[in-house]
């Protein structure tokens, strides 16, 4: 439906008198330059254009469309960790972009080109001859203060000779409105992959907004530094990995992100070995080379055997492969001996040395009180300047990178400065005091300005230095900042860099003739494949548990609460669920209420809710490898068993929840059977889930289907193989032992019987690789051939107790041998957590 | 005089190890004042691949693969050293301690004797202000720099007990000098600290001592084992001086060097045999015999 004419006159009117007020009602900090607001006191041309294409949303639509956007990063669990928490956060992402006009950004650009360049150069010559140290032109003291500067990589050249692949450099508008390099990262730069989680869900709330500001779009960027990443390797069609410190880690949620975007294996230090000169994935297919790594670990952390003794994170010998040429790392080891502030005192004077140019950004002017003059001066005048720990040490017992003021401080902390400036004045930098200019924010239909740092990213090509039309954005949460790192109340916002034209489409799509055709993508870690195996067991166990929870619900509904002889069925189920530590032992007495227990409780490690949270872990460890959607499921299922206990949940309560669980693994099953790639790792996941089946059943047959069951144990032994249907149809006449033994273990037409699990487990394991070519079969697949045979020639009549413990203790056999033979075994083992007790 | 000296390192695991690198720094190099005549390692099981490189500050570092399963491994360094030295610096020569520290800010070198690696604290010698006021009382002002580490060597001697029993390898040195006990790793470390908290250079030297004492003389702690000391840069002109804080002596013809860092953990003899598991022993022996 379109507007009439004069509504649609009306509605521009409308527009434009709330964009008047909204700019009317907006304050920039006195003194301080804004985003929105020039330094004329009017606002900019571009942000009026937005904000009047915005201001056409009905506040009503506006905040739906805010609505989708926050909860797109919650359904597809953009988040983040501040140091130390334990669980992520979701990502706080600011509903207003931060606008940058093509103009600008093209200074802006030039000058993180500049950077990277001469970056690249001091880092060569501080590893390398060693000219600008000799010649005085970098003090030897302000390079080796820094932790990051690494001895045993003196003198290591990387392959193809160079250092930084990606970098990034911390940027904010300076008093006088130009931008001003507030930092350098040089190390391993976070932030781009939430770049690009901010544009996709931006972008996605506001489509049309997006498409007629001209945006400049951020995958060719990404395109190029992938492609930067392949061409120092020394095989043509290189296996890149993305080394990074784990899920603990701050942004694994990013490295995951990347990881998946840009087609690298993601991978923990354990995942890989040195061997040769070498460094080698291991995979369930054995070793791999991995080519080229792009590190998301400090570098200390990179070698327990030459750097940091105690890194778990690292992997032995990286350091001498570097020596051998052996793997390319990005960016080099030691690199981020560069963040540290004392370089920056040098920059502008290293630019022109080695450049011979001015910085076309200038950096905060710093001053490395190492030098007698400089800290004599610093020292004279420390109530104009801030100081700061020269290699982002923390001074006078302050944070780290907290910058002292000097005029705030008092005279008492002055002297004490001052003296410990003169002892060891190494450790010190003055700087300019810097105040961060501001950007509008939307807060409860208004915008307010808000301090910023925007970092902007670098990617190395064979053409050069590429840069991120766009970048990373944190806004503080108070009005008056100087520094702006992600925790409390900080958001961080799209960057929108504003063509002068309409931008073409692009993504992430290589073209066409250059492509190598495809169908397994790469070779499966043994991490990873160990992780897939235990997330198939616990969803599988869970399920199970929640079979039994429904059928004893569903029998206390039949039969009455309360009753004072509830039958033999109603016992054997709730015996079950204590014997698997569903539930204690003391709940038995009441079995409504070990039902519930056995639901939602937290302690017991056999409870729904415990294994579905060992599930989400397994799950976290191998988060790039599953649909965005199956991640979402087994966070509902978690979010859905976790029920503040406000009393025992009433019988028909706790089967309608054990039914929802259910419905969802349904839901998780279904996607794993139709929409996971028939790889490696489904076949272990799905290996995980059969084993993990085959042994219940063994249980629930053994439990059930004695040789003197009554007919009412059968009948529940039905219910929890979902069979009673098919049974039904099958045989007119009641339940028998025989014709259920036999469909419940024997029967490989049922897809819940024991002998379907077999079928299928040893179609996985002929399939899987093989790790030497002399025509032997491995161990598994040996246990299976056996188990198979078994069960086909096994009659129903045949089959007693005894028998059927047999086929569960061979799964059980199966899963040791299949751990030993694909996962990882040895010292640097990242394990699935097994803390459930599950053999 | 000469030294043969055996150095054997024995490791037991719980379980068979099938795979593991290591980097050994076992074997010494010459120096002022002292030659290696000889020196042999011999690793079991055999190494698959064995890689020998000097580090950066200038130690032999050996590298092992080993892929022959072991539940023990068995290191033996064997090595003659001949040592001559000279008689030490007058302290009383040595530039005032300020215009040491403002030379060594200033040091245009990169070798690796420069002063600028060994002037930042580091992973075992880290900033500690304790240590630093401790150190600071032994260097008033303008006091010649030999004059005041001489000073500050004997106080650690005077207040700190030598106890082998108060402290192992991971202690920090925060709580050895709160304990005022450890032995000469941890008294190594905290004059290391004491001194760059001045802003002096301060190295940290792994060696031996002689075990057997010459006649009618006491014999000295760290023998049988290890031994560690500190070298003091003393500026441009009279340059790294060794001292021995543990017996409180200059280093002379009974010390010999074998390695040397910024702290411990730069030259571990043995690195890369993953510690912490339970089922896993090390047993170290060292002899010192001077040659007769």
């Amino acid at each position: 439906m379109s507007l009439s004419a004069p509504d649609q006159a009306k509605a521009d009117l409308d527009a434009t008198g709330r964009v008047t007020e909204l700019a009317a009602g907006y304050k920039p900090l006195p003194g301080i330059p804004d985003e929105f607001i020039g330094a004329d006191g009017r606002p900019r041309a571009h942000w009026l254009r937005f904000l009047d294409t915005l201001m056409e949303f009905s506040a009503g639509d506006m905040n739906r469309r805010f609505a989708t956007a926050d909860r797109h990063i919650r359904d597809t669990g953009v988040s983040y960790r501040a140091y130390g928490d334990t669980s992520e956060r979701a990502w706080p992402l600011s509903h207003m972009p931060l606008l940058i006009e093509a103009g600008e950004w093209r200074e802006i650009a030039q000058g993180i080109e500049q950077r990277a360049r001469l970056l690249e150069l001091v880092l060569a010559d501080i590893y390398g001859e060693g000219r600008l140290i000799a010649a005085g032109e970098l003090p030897a003291a302000a390079v080796t203060g820094s932790p990051e500067f690494l001895h045993p990589l003196h003198g290591v050249k990387p392959p193809g000779d160079k250092f930084l692949h990606i970098y990034a450099a911390d940027i904010g508008r300076g008093p006088d409105g130009r931008w001003w390099v507030l930092g350098d990262r040089s190390q391993a730069p976070s932030g781009a992959g939430y770049a690009l989680a901010n544009r996709l869900v931006l972008a996605r709330a506001f489509p049309a907004l997006y498409r007629d500001m001209n945006v400049e779009r951020l995958a060719p960027f990404f395109e190029a530094f992938r492609f930067g990443l392949t061409s120092k390797a020394q095989r043509s069609d290189p296996r890149i990995c993305l080394l990074t410190p784990g899920p603990f880690n701050e942004t694994y949620f990013e490295q995951a992100y990347l990881a998946r975007y840009l087609g690298l294996l993601l991978v923990e230090g354990g995942d890989l070995t040195m061997r040769d000169g070498k460094v080698h994935v291991r995979t369930i297919a054995g070793l791999k080379r991995a080519d080229v790594i792009w590190r998301r670990i400090d570098s200390d952390f990179a070698d327990p055997l030459e750097l940091n003794a105690r890194s778990r994170l690292g992997v032995p010998g990286l350091v001498d492969a570097l020596r051998e040429g052996g793997v390319v790392i990005a960016n080099a080891l030691g690199s981020g001996v560069l963040e540290a502030p004392a370089m920056m005192s040098f920059m502008p004077k290293l630019c022109r040395t080695l450049l011979g140019e001015d910085l076309r950004l200038p950096n905060i002017a710093t001053w490395w009180c190492g030098q007698g003059q400089a800290r004599r001066s610093v020292i004279a005048d420390m109530d104009e300047l801030a100081i700061a720990g020269a290699f982002g040490n923390p001074v006078l017992g302050f944070a780290r990178n907290q910058p002292l003021v000097g005029a705030a401080l008092g005279a008492e902390a002055k002297s004490r400065l001052a003296a410990a400036m003169t002892d060891r004045g190494v450790d010190f930098v003055g700087q300019e005091v810097v105040n961060l200019s501001t950007t509008p924010v939307w807060r409860d239909g208004r915008i307010e300005p808000r301090p910023f740092v925007l970092r902007v990213y670098a990617a190395r090509t064979p053409e050069g230095w590429n840069i991120m039309p766009g970048g990373f954005c944190r806004i503080s949460g108070r009005a008056d900042a100087r520094a702006v790192s992600m925790g409390e109340g900080v958001q961080s916002a799209d960057v929108w860099v504003l063509a002068d034209k309409p931008v073409a489409m692009v993504s992430l799509l290589p073209t066409g003739e250059t492509v190598r055709i495809r169908r397994i993508m790469g070779t499966l870690p043994s991490r990873a494949a160990d992780n897939l195996f235990w997330l198939g067991r616990y969803i599988e166990r869970s399920e199970a548990t929640l079979r039994l929870i429904r059928c004893l619900a569903g029998r206390m509904i039949e039969t009455g609460a309360g009753t004072a002889n509830p039958g033999s069925a109603v016992s054997k189920l709730t015996s079950l669920l204590v014997a698997w530590h569903a539930a204690p032992v003391e709940a038995v007495s009441s079995a409504m209420a070990l039902a519930a227990i056995a639901l939602h409780g937290g302690e017991d490690y056999g409870s729904a809710l415990s294994l579905v949270r060992d599930a989400r872990r397994a799950a976290s460890f191998i988060r790039e490898r599953l649909s965005t959607d199956t991640w979402r499921l087994i966070g509902d299922l978690k979010q859905n068993l976790s029920i503040d206990g406000q009393g025992p949940l009433a019988e028909a309560e706790t089967f309608e929840r054990a039914d929802a669980a259910l419905r969802t693994i349904a839901a998780i099953s279904g996607l794993a059977q139709e929409n996971m790639n028939r790889g490696a790792g489904w076949r272990l996941f799905d290996t995980g889930w059969r084993i993990e089946r085959g042994v219940n059943t063994c249980r629930f047959a053994r439990h059930f289907a004695s040789g003197d069951a009554p007919a009412d144990d059968l009948d529940v032994l039905l219910d929890l193989v979902d069979s009673q249907i098919t049974y039904r149809s099958r045989y007119q006449m009641g339940v028998a032992l025989n014709p259920v033994r036999d469909m419940v273990v024997l029967d490989s037409f049922n897809p819940r019987s024991v002998a379907f699990q077999v079928e299928k487990l040893d179609e996985h394991l002929e399939t899987l690789p093989l790790l030497s070519d002399d025509g032997m079969i491995e161990a598994p697949r040996r246990l299976i051939l056996q188990l198979a045979a078994e069960v086909a020639t096994a009659t129903a009549s045949s089959l007693d107790n005894e028998k059927i413990l047999g086929f569960e203790q061979s799964l059980l056999g199966l899963a040791d041998a299949i751990a030993a033979r694909y996962f990882l075994q040895g010292p640097h083992v990242a394990r699935a957590d097994k803390s459930s007790g599950l053999a | 005089m000469i030294y043969d000296i055996r150095h054997l390192t024995l490791y037991e695991y719980g379980s068979t190890v099938t795979f593991s690198h290591c980097a050994l720094r076992l074997l010494p190099t010459d120096g002022p004042g002292q030659t290696v005549l000889s020196s042999e390692l011999s690793v079991t099981p055999a190494p698959t691949q064995t890689i020998e490189r000097m580090c950066f500050f200038g130690n032999r570092l050996t590298f092992l693969t080993i892929e022959t399963g072991h539940r023990k491994l068995i290191i033996e360094a064997n090595t003659s050293v001949e040592i001559d030295r000279r008689e030490p610096l007058d302290e009383g020569a040595t530039p005032a301690f300020e215009m040491v520290r403002e030379e060594a800010f200033a040091s245009t070198s990169f070798e690796r004797d420069s002063p600028a690696h060994f002037l930042h604290p580091s992973r075992l010698a880290p900033r500690f202000e304790p240590a630093s006021d401790y150190a600071r009382e032994s260097f008033s002002a303008r006091r010649p720099v030999l004059e005041g580490a001489k000073e500050l060597m004997h106080r650690i001697k005077g207040d700190f007990k030598y106890d082998t029993k108060a402290t192992v390898v991971s202690t920090p040195l925060s709580e050895a000098f709160g304990k005022r006990r450890g032995v000469c790793q941890d008294f190594a470390h905290i004059m290391i600290a004491g001194l760059r908290g001045l802003g002096l250079p301060a190295a940290y030297i792994s060696g031996y001592i002689r075990t057997i004492p010459p006649a009618g003389k006491e014999r000295l702690e760290g023998a049988d084992a290890m031994h560690a000391w500190v070298s003091l840069w003393c500026g441009e002109a009279h340059g790294w001086v060794g001292l021995d804080p543990t017996n409180a002596m200059m280093i002379g013809n009974d010390h010999i060097v074998l390695a040397q860092g910024r702290d411990y953990a730069d030259i571990s003899p043995v690195a890369g045999i993953i510690l912490g598991s339970r089922e896993q022993d090390v047993d170290v022996k060292v002899d010192v015999a001077p040659r007769v």
